[in-house]
């Protein structure tokens, strides 16, 4: 079965690109938030296998959102969406709980390749 | 991946993003005279050029990514500061805006426009003071946020029952990030923070501060970590990570299970420590002679039976790989930004400007690159010098520059990059530019060269003289004096801590200055020349060839044997003669090719002995007033080797 992926992102363009990526990747793009309070309801209403996290959004950043989300579900697979020069935003992510990270720009084999390792697949 | 299918949607959210940003600014702009809370607009305004970066970079729009990022990178710390940007500030974050608009327009029709580059400098250059130097910021610890890294030493049951004998013990888990990978230390830290949800880490190299800082050497990371999971679990967790090039997990010595494990490093709050510069200097002292003993040891090894040197040999080289790391360790605490030579620049140039009665503006570009604090130092006065050249001599006064068709305000433009191990520093004005033909008669007219020798430089050559002593100085010359004023001194302190200085001028639009600077000072490769029984140093950055020639085949040229080299004809000094050593005996001879006074000289010397790596110390006591010795080093025998100055030795 096709693995559940919710994507949080303020920019409806990259969650347009990213969505693009999971689909022809074979996952299934479940839900969508566009900051960090929604991404925390909707992941606690749609359990989704995986969630790519930004980190600067209104609201709530993607670290605490990611806080709160393995927080109630420490099982919960996030994977964050950086930019260069956010290393220690990330890392700040990282102790927050998220599983891994990849990078913008985004190639698309780079990212599926970090969330299938993340899912035990690669 | 097929972009075009985004650009509509890019156009669309990117435009309204930068909308918003100009409305916002002028609202900020009000709302800051009137006193109000600005914490939340200048939030809203950096989360809103982050998008556009974020966007800009996927859609391969570099020029947009540039100046969103500037614009970011301003905004951020104005955040970090809670500060209300300045008018001038507001100023070029609308012009930074009105930019984006502008090239997201031509990015909808299908171009990539770039970045224009004065204004991402002017953004750096707004942004900078804002860019305090790394505070040690005192970082949110939650303990709820990385429970696993907090409840290290004591593991939950299940953990104890999966291993085998139910002990605890101890692995070495060593990985290599992939080359692919844009941020190594950022890929280490999660390294790091999975295992230590496995258990205590013992010991990491490089340490989780390190990786805080960015760095991890060769893309490596070593993990001593005390668990009780079995060696799968640890398997299926590093597997679990992406761009790994490498992972091995081997055992360590075991532990007795109830002994409990040395305090575990914590993967949270990061320490700073400040040091006194003189401690470092110590340090780096120690290194230097860590790396002597270890080149005696070598030597030592050389006398040993062929069935026993391998060995030596081998352990000799790991040590050596070991000191060297150190000594990259010690250095690397020892880089300061460039922005420690440059800040005062400006403020400099204000005021010498407003004394000369001439508008000119600094722009320096590159303050975040680094070097060695001791080059740096060594640098500022000399940079200082520089600038008090283009100002007072190379900038016009207003009225003369708009007759010459520029603008009434001079520019002078200070930019830092990083070229392999070197730091090139350059500084380039728009003012009147040097003629080489007035400095090639003054040099003439002072002295200091013959007509013949001044006849044979090249124009670049000629530009040079302005930093020999007698034409620099040269008062009667008034064209060219004032340009000169300490040139010999500034090209001598570039010179003294390894670096070479070099000048660029066209008449009438400007000059540039070129340093190019070592990385570091204490350590320089040298080449070794043996002149009689002695054996002495000449440092590479100054020697341009060496040849084996028969001396008595070149030609002479009044007296003097002259050596073809480079399409001119160097003068060849016998180096003995210079030094005042006995006469050679004859046989075979080399000619050193090196930095003179304003023009190469060769130099007769016995024999190349090859080149090292160098610890170099300053000659101290009675040597000091030695003219012609410039620092000593200790070769692996233990034999003291001086290191010459050839100009100084020349002028001697």
């Amino acid at each position: 079965m096709a693995k559940r992926v919710l994507i949080v992102d303020d920019a409806v363009f990259m969650r347009n690109m990213i969505r693009d990526i999971f689909s022809a990747g074979g996952f299934e793009v479940v839900g969508e938030a566009a900051n960090g309070l929604e991404a925390v309801e909707k992941y606690k209403e749609l359990r989704p296998d995986l969630t790519t996290m930004d980190i600067v959004m209104p609201f709530k950043s993607g670290i605490e959102a990611t806080r709160e989300i393995v927080r109630a579900d420490p099982a919960a697979v996030v994977v964050m969406c950086s930019a260069l020069g956010q290393e220690s935003l990330v890392m700040e992510a990282i102790e927050a709980g998220a599983s891994d990270f990849v990078v913008k720009p985004f190639k698309p084999e780079d990212v599926l390749a970090v969330v299938r390792k993340v899912l035990g697949e690669g | 991946m097929d972009l075009a299918k985004y650009l509509s949607l890019f156009v669309t959210e990117a435009g309204e993003h930068l909308g918003r940003i100009g409305a916002e600014l002028v609202r900020l702009e009000q709302a800051a005279r009137a006193g109000e809370p600005l914490d939340a607009s200048v939030d809203e305004l950096f989360r809103r050029a982050h998008s556009v970066k974020g966007m800009a970079a996927s859609m391969e729009q570099d020029g947009i990514a540039e100046v969103a990022h500037g614009a970011e990178d301003l905004l951020g710390a104005l955040r970090r500061r809670s500060e209300a940007p300045s008018p001038e500030m507001v100023d070029l974050l609308l012009a930074a805006c009105d930019a984006m608009t502008g090239m997201v327009a031509r990015a909808a029709a299908g171009e990539a426009p770039t970045a224009d580059p004065a204004l991402v400098a002017r953004i750096a250059a707004v942004g900078a003071p804002l860019q305090a130097p790394p505070v040690a910021a005192p970082r949110p610890v939650e303990a709820a946020g990385a429970p696993d890294a907090a409840a290290a030493p004591v593991r939950p049951v299940e953990a104890m029952v999966a291993a085998p004998n139910g002990a605890r013990h101890r692995v070495t888990v060593t990985v290599r990030v992939a080359e692919g990978c844009p941020v190594p230390a950022v890929r280490g830290f999660l390294v790091l923070k999975k295992l230590s949800g496995l258990g205590g880490v013992v010991e990491a190299s490089p340490s989780v501060d390190e990786l805080r800082a960015g760095r991890i050497p060769e893309r490596r990371l070593r993990v001593v970590l005390e668990t009780a999971a079995p060696r799968e679990a640890i398997a299926r967790a590093l597997s679990q990570i992406a761009d790994l090039a490498e992972a091995a997990i081997a055992d360590a010595e075991p532990v007795a299970a109830p002994v409990r494990a040395r305090e575990p490093e914590k993967v949270e709050g990061a320490r700073t420590l400040r040091v006194r510069a003189d401690r470092l200097d110590h340090f780096l002292d120690l290194v230097g002679e860590l790396l002597l003993a270890t080149q005696r040891i070598r030597e030592v090894g050389k006398t040993l039976p062929d069935d026993h040197r391998p060995r030596l040999e081998d352990e000799v080289d790991r040590l050596h790989g070991t000191v060297k790391d150190l000594h990259d360790q010690v250095m690397a605490v020892r880089m300061t930004p460039v922005s420690l030579a440059t800040d005062p620049l400006p403020r400099a140039a204000r005021d010498l400007a407003r004394r000369t009665g001439k508008q000119v503006e600094v722009e320096v570009r590159g303050q975040g690159i680094e070097l060695d604090r001791g080059v740096l130092e060594e640098i500022a006065d000399p940079l200082l010098h520089l600038l008090r050249n283009a100002v007072d001599h190379g900038i016009e006064a207003p009225h003369l520059r708009l007759l010459a068709g520029k603008s009434a305000t001079g520019h002078v433009a200070v930019s830092a990059r990083r070229d392999r191990d070197r730091v090139v520093l350059e500084m380039e004005d728009d003012g009147k530019g040097m003629d080489p033909e007035k400095l090639r008669r003054a040099a003439v007219a002072r002295g200091a060269l013959t007509e013949a020798a001044a006849q044979a430089l090249t124009a670049r050559e000629c530009l040079l003289l302005a930093c020999l002593p007698g034409v620099s100085t040269a008062d009667a010359v008034t064209d060219v004096s004032g340009r000169g004023v300490g040139m010999d001194a500034v090209k001598r302190a570039v010179e003294d801590v390894g670096g070479a200085l070099d000048l660029e001028s066209t008449p009438g639009l400007g000059t540039k200055v070129i340093l190019r600077l070592p990385l570091t000072v204490a350590v320089q490769p040298v080449l070794l020349v043996r002149v009689g029984d002695e054996v002495v140093g000449l440092p590479i950055a100054k020697v341009h060839g060496a040849a084996h020639v028969d001396l008595a085949a070149l030609e002479t040229s009044r007296g003097a044997p002259v050596l073809p080299h480079d399409g001119r004809l160097v003068p060849v000094h016998e180096l003995s003669a210079l030094l005042g050593f006995a006469p050679p005996r004859g046989g075979p001879r080399a000619v050193v090719v090196a930095d003179g006074e304003g023009a190469p000289v060769g130099l007769a010397v016995d024999a190349l002995l090859g080149q090292q790596e160098a610890v170099l110390k300053p000659v101290s006591g009675p040597l000091a007033r030695v003219s012609g010795l410039s620092a000593v080093t200790v070769l692996g025998n233990g034999r003291p080797v001086f290191i010459l100055d050839v100009q100084r030795l020349l002028a001697a």
